[in-house]
């Protein structure tokens, strides 16, 4: 073994495998790793300029000092950006973010599972014509659709008219929570339906009837058998929310108000208004941080269970 | 197999009481038609179907692939409804019920195990899901476990189980619900053949042990021959044929049957009256039939019940016998088959013949005449 598993490069060194020792498997193992480099080749690129370097910048930025004029001086590699990180408005600000981030995703949960199961469970035909359905807001700009909402909301808008018509008081919908909760849902959701849809397509559906078979109801089928199989489908359609949702900058900065300001637009504005760089990339820096040990964790418990 | 036996505690979901030589599952003009894909024609996969399975009894359902064998044994454990006709299990009537409140189970096409279950928690489930104390559930998957020679397994998921592992699982875990009535589709399908044959024998043993009914489908007559009580063979969704093995193999009732089931000499006849028929080359057979004198009818005989003899030779008249000329000879090894021609006829009869390869038995040679015999009552008239 410890002979065949040497580099390959040593041409022609390596000694023949042995009759009975999986060199050949090796070998093509090897062959096939190098091809699958060359095919990811293109995508390493992109992902080397457009995200590590970026994220390399950043990293950089955030151990940066402000000078007395506001001038971000880089190089003195500083922990002040990060010291500042506890402070009582920028926790406030991520316990907002994650509360909505986390209800964001159980509502997707809940209104995306039945939709993914009926897609699952339906005629290829009904199927793909569905699946069109589902695809169809990406056809337009999040930006614009976000844009819609404002207007739908709005205080002129039919919702708060048709409360009023049956008598209810006024209420107030845009700029609420509310309003920013079912902006992320509304533009989260096909990421929810998707993966869900994907592991219950996956699922033998001969062993909902083995349950049955076995004095399960309808009910206990589904506890016991859909429900954990398909727990690939809800820990991958979670990640794909919560994150996109706890980062969002788009939707809380059209459909909220200033009450309801999340991570993303107070990053943002540490870029932009506060011009405090430093501290703009050490938050980015520790939403990373966050939502990598999410996935990690949620991947671990959730993901490779079956 | 172990040496333990099921318990004799009743089955649990359906404690009911049905009078001696109630028919385990009585089938009563059941059809089942499926929507034809996009509005096309409806399929019927299940014609009329009537039939009575008696307690204890290892029934097979035997045709080829596509005849409705899957789907009636589906609308006996619930999965699909009869457009028409009726389902009694012990004398009740199953009509609409959901699978959970029948009293059998099933052993699926393909086991169905629960991948993220191990073994142990596979054949729990039925139990658990009746809510029997814990205790029992151990001591009911123990001694299961057992019968079906698992031991040591417990904790493995079913993928890291080979085939042959994974059926014992599928079994068990539907037998420790002391089902009154087993259901198995095709559930040595995916082994290979020996251990398909080992399964074969282990499966009939198990089921004499447990006493429970066994409702098998299957697409291979061997298996159906080898392990059954009864036989019912099917073809298009109609049942052609029901009985005891022997019956089924040597009084095929029609073309389909007598072919499908062995390999068979089928020859044109006339009536000549309720006892025999005249072949082509003018000799009379004696066959007893209910037809009218002078109907063409078809004649089966199976290869293995004919012999060969010298044309020259005495002859045997408690035999019926037809003169011939042999066309080719293959030596099989542990037989030796013929092919016979007719001296006479137009067209002249051929047959089949197989000769185990034991001493003192005469061969022939390709070219040569013969005199091919048997004992009349191996030929029968079929309906067809
Ligand atoms: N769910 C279904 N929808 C439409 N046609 C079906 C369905 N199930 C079975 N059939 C049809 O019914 C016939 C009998 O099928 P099946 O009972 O599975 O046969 P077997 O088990 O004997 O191979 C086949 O023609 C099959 O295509
Ligand atoms: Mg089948």
């Amino acid at each position: 073994m410890a002979t065949t598993l040497q580099p390959a490069s040593r041409d022609g060194e390596r000694p023949p495998p042995a009759p009975d020792e999986p060199g050949l498997e090796v070998d093509a193992e090897r062959a096939e790793s190098r091809r699958g480099l060359l095919i990811g080749l293109p995508s390493l690129v992109y992902l080397i300029v457009f995200f590590a370097v970026p994220l390399a910048i950043v990293f950089v930025y955030s151990f940066g000092a402000r000078s007395r004029t506001g001038r971000t001086v880089l190089g003195e590699w500083t922990l002040d950006s990060y010291a500042r990180l506890a402070n009582p408005l920028v926790l406030e600000i991520t316990a907002r973010s994650l509360g909505y981030a986390l209800l964001t995703t159980l509502i997707c949960l809940v209104v995306g599972y039945p939709f993914a199961y009926y897609l699952a469970t339906r005629s290829a035909r009904v199927r793909g014509a569905l699946l069109v359905l589902v695809m169809i807001p990406f056809w337009s700009n999040l930006l614009v659709r976000t844009y819609a909402w404002r207007v739908l909301l709005g205080s002129d808008g039919p919702f708060v008219r048709a409360l009023e018509a049956m008598g209810l008081p006024t209420v107030q919908l845009l700029f609420t929570p509310f309003a920013i909760v079912l902006g992320l849902v509304y533009g989260f959701l096909p990421f929810m339906i998707l993966p869900l849809y994907a592991a219950i397509e996956r699922l033998d559906f001969s062993l909902v009837e083995a349950a049955r078979d076995l004095y399960a109801d309808g009910w206990q089928a589904f506890r016991k058998v859909t429900w954990p199989l398909s727990r690939p489908g809800v820990v991958a359609g979670s990640i794909l929310v919560f994150i996109p949702s706890f980062g969002a900058y788009v939707t809380p900065e059209i459909l909220g108000g200033s009450r309801t300001t999340m991570l993303g637009s107070y990053v943002v504005s540490q870029f932009l208004s506060a011009r405090d760089q430093p501290f703009g990339a050490a938050l980015s820096m520790a939403i990373l941080a966050v939502m990598l040990i999410t996935a990690i964790v949620y991947f671990r418990s959730g993901g490779r269970n079956l | 197999m172990g040496e333990v036996s099921l318990g004799d505690t009743a089955g649990t979901a359906h404690p009911t009481v049905a009078p001696a030589g109630t028919p385990a599952v009585s089938i009563d003009g059941v059809t089942k038609r499926f929507p034809g894909p996009k509005g096309g024609e409806a399929v019927t996969a299940v014609d009329r179907l009537s039939l009575d399975i008696v307690d204890g009894e290892f029934f097979s359902l035997l045709g080829p692939s596509g005849c409705g064998k899957t789907t009636t044994l589906r609308m006996i454990g619930g999965f699909e409804y009869p457009t028409s006709g009726s389902i009694r299990i012990f004398g009740d009537e199953v009509g609409l019920l959901p699978p959970n409140r029948r009293p059998v189970n099933t052993v699926f096409q393909s086991y169905a195990l629960f991948p993220h279950m191990t073994v142990e928690r596979n054949i729990a489930f039925g139990l658990q899901m009746q809510d029997v104390a814990d205790d029992e559930v151990r001591r009911r998957v123990a001694e299961v476990i057992e019968l079906v020679q698992l031991g040591g397994r417990e904790t493995r998921k079913p993928r890291q189980l080979s085939g042959g592992q994974q059926q014992r699982v599928a079994l068990a875990r539907a037998l420790v619900n002391h089902p009154k009535v087993l259901l198995l589709d095709e559930p040595l399908g995916a082994l290979d053949l020996k251990l398909r044959q080992a399964m074969q024998l282990e499966l009939k043993q198990l089921q004499e042990r447990v006493g429970i009914t066994f409702i098998y489908v299957t697409h291979d007559q061997e298996e159906a021959l080898t392990m059954s009580d009864r036989i019912a063979v099917m073809d298009e969704g109609v049942m052609l044929q029901v009985g005891a093995p022997e019956e089924i193999y040597d009084r095929p009732r029609t073309r389909f049957v007598a072919d499908f089931i062995g390999d068979t000499n089928l020859m044109t006849a006339t009536v000549v009256d309720g006892r025999s028929v005249e072949i082509s080359d003018g000799t009379v057979l004696r066959v007893a039939n209910d037809r009218d004198v002078g109907t063409d009818v078809t004649v089966a005989v199976r290869p293995e019940k004919l012999g060969l003899r010298r044309p020259d030779g005495e002859r045997d008249t408690s035999l019926d016998a037809v003169q011939g000329r042999v066309d080719r000879v293959t030596f099989l090894g542990n037989a030796i088959a013929y092919e016979v021609t007719a001296l006479a006829g137009d067209p002249p009869v051929r047959l089949r013949v197989r000769q185990g390869n034991a001493p003192g038995v005469e061969h022939f040679a390709a070219g040569e005449e013969v005199r091919v015999r048997w004992v009349p009552p191996s030929a029968t008239v079929l309906e067809d």
